[in-house]
C-alpha cells in the first residue's frame, strides 16, 4: 500500500526537520517557576497567617509544598495525557482527580484540628476574597500550561485540560492557605476548594480553545 | 516491519529525511485502514480517514517520542481522526444525498460537455465525501477553505477530497461515453 501521489505532494509542500518535544516531566518543570511564585506571593504581599506557630512550619510550608508537588505532579500527568498514545486510562485520571481532592481535605481537617479558626463574620465577602485571590493566582500556571498541553496534540483536549486547571489550583492554592489563617472546614471547602474547582473548569476551557487553534494553523 | 525500524524512520523523518514516511506509510497504513474500516464500515470513507490520519501525523510529528512504539501514537491519532469525522458528521447542516436533490446550477458551456442526468448518475457513484466537497467547491462556489471549515477538517484534506472525486467523476463520464 503506498502513499497517493497527491497526499505526498502535499506533505512535501510544508514539510520541515522537527525536534522532538521533550518528556512530559521535563516539559512541566517549565511550569515550576510560576507555582514557586504563586506559593510565596500570598505570604510576602499578605504575610504568614497569624496561627502558624500553632501549626508550626510542617503545618504552614510543609503542606503547602506537599500540595503545590502534587500540584505540579498532576500540571505533568496533563501534558502526558496531551500526547497521542499515552493517554491514560480511566482509573488512573479518577485516581489523578480524586487524590487531590483528598489531600485538600486531608490538610483542612489537619489544620482544623490543631488551630480551630472560626470566621465569624462576613463569611461571604472572606469566602469571595479568597475564592477570587485563589483562582486569580492559578490563571498564570492555567495560561502557560494550556499552550504547553496545546503544543502537543491533545487527542482528549477536556481531559489534558482538566487535569492541568486542577494542578495549577492546587499550586495557586497552595500558597493563599499560608496567608488565609480561617481553618474553619466550612470556609476552606466552599472558598479554597472552589477556587480549585474553578480552575479546573477554566483549565478545560482554556485547553479545548488552544487545542482548536492550533490544529487550524498549518503544519510546522 | 518490526517496532524499532519503524521507531527509527520516524525519527529519521522528524530529523528531515522525506522518504521515511513513505516506508512508515507501507508499514502501517493497512493495519490504520483495517481499523478505520472496522469503526467506518465503508471503504471509501476509511480511505479518506487514512488519508487524514497521515496528514495529522505529519502535522503532530513532534509529538512522536521514540522511546516508545510508534502503533500506539499512530492508532491514536485514527481514533482521533475516526472520532473527529464522527462529530463533522453529526453537525453537518445536510446530508450529501440532499445535495442531489438541489437543482445545480450548470454553466451553459458546461451543459454540453455532457448530460446532466449522465452526470449526476457519476455523482452518485462518487463517495459522499469527495462529493461532496466536488459539489461545493464546483458547483456551488466554495473555497477549500471554507469547505475544510464545514466539514471540521484539514484545508488539505478538503482540496484532496474535491480532487480525488474529480477524477473518479472524469473517469466515470468517461466510461459512459464509450
Amino acid at each position: 500500500m503506498s502513499m497517493a501521489p497527491d497526499l505526498r505532494a502535499r506533505l512535501a509542500a510544508d514539510y520541515q526537520p522537527v525536534r522532538a518535544l521533550r518528556s512530559p516531566w521535563a516539559r512541566a518543570l517549565g511550569v515550576l517557576p510560576l507555582g514557586l511564585i504563586a506559593l510565596v506571593a500570598a505570604p510576602l504581599a499578605f504575610d504568614v497567617r497569624p496561627d502558624a506557630s500553632r501549626l508550626g512550619w510542617f503545618g504552614v510550608w510543609g503542606f503547602s509544598l506537599l500540595q503545590s508537588a502534587i500540584g505540579f505532579l498532576v500540571v505533568a500527568a496533563a501534558l502526558r495525557e496531551s500526547i497521542p498514545g499515552r493517554g491514560w486510562s480511566r482509573g488512573a485520571i479518577a485516581l489523578w482527580l480524586s487524590m487531590p481532592l483528598a489531600i485538600i481535605v486531608g490538610i483542612t481537617m489537619f489544620s482544623w484540628q490543631f488551630s480551630p479558626v472560626m470566621l465569624r463574620r462576613e463569611f461571604w465577602v472572606v469566602g469571595g476574597m479568597c475564592f477570587a485571590g485563589s483562582a486569580a493566582m492559578a490563571l498564570p500556571v492555567v495560561a502557560l500550561t494550556s499552550i504547553l498541553a496545546a503544543r502537543a496534540y491533545p487527542t482528549r483536549p477536556a481531559i489534558a485540560g482538566a487535569l492541568l486547571g486542577l494542578g495549577a489550583g492546587l499550586m495557586a492554592d497552595a500558597g493563599w492557605r499560608i496567608f488565609c489563617h480561617f481553618s474553619e472546614p466550612a470556609h476552606v471547602l466552599s472558598a479554597h476548594l472552589a477556587a480549585v474547582i474553578m480552575s479546573t473548569v477554566i483549565g478545560t476551557l482554556a485547553t479545548i480553545s488552544v487545542a482548536g487553534v492550533t490544529s487550524e494553523t498549518p503544519a510546522e | 516491519m518490526e517496532d524499532q525500524r519503524l521507531r527509527e524512520l520516524m525519527r529519521e523523518y522528524q530529523a528531515g529525511r522525506f522518504e521515511a514516511f513513505d516506508e512508515i506509510h507501507a508499514a502501517i497504513a493497512p493495519a490504520l485502514r483495517r481499523y478505520l474500516l472496522s469503526q467506518a464500515r465503508d471503504a471509501a470513507r476509511a480511505d479518506d480517514l487514512v488519508q487524514e490520519t497521515f496528514l495529522q501525523m505529519h502535522r503532530a510529528r513532534h509529538t512522536y517520542d521514540s522511546s516508545f512504539p510508534l502503533m500506539p501514537w499512530s492508532m491514536a491519532i485514527a481514533r482521533h481522526v475516526w472520532l473527529m469525522d464522527c462529530r463533522t458528521r453529526s453537525r453537518r447542516p445536510w446530508a450529501p444525498d440532499d445535495v442531489m436533490d438541489l437543482e445545480l446550477p450548470v454553466r451553459a458551456e458546461a451543459a454540453s460537455l455532457a448530460e446532466r442526468s449522465e452526470v449526476r448518475r457519476a455523482l452518485r457513484q462518487v463517495s459522499p465525501d469527495r462529493r461532496d466537497a466536488v459539489i461545493q467547491h464546483h458547483l456551488l462556489g466554495f473555497s477549500f477553505k471554507e469547505i475544510a471549515e464545514r466539514a471540521g477538517i484539514a484545508e488539505t484534506a478538503a482540496k484532496l477530497r474535491s480532487s480525488r472525486g474529480m477524477a473518479q467523476l472524469r473517469a466515470l463520464l468517461k466510461g459512459s461515453s464509450k
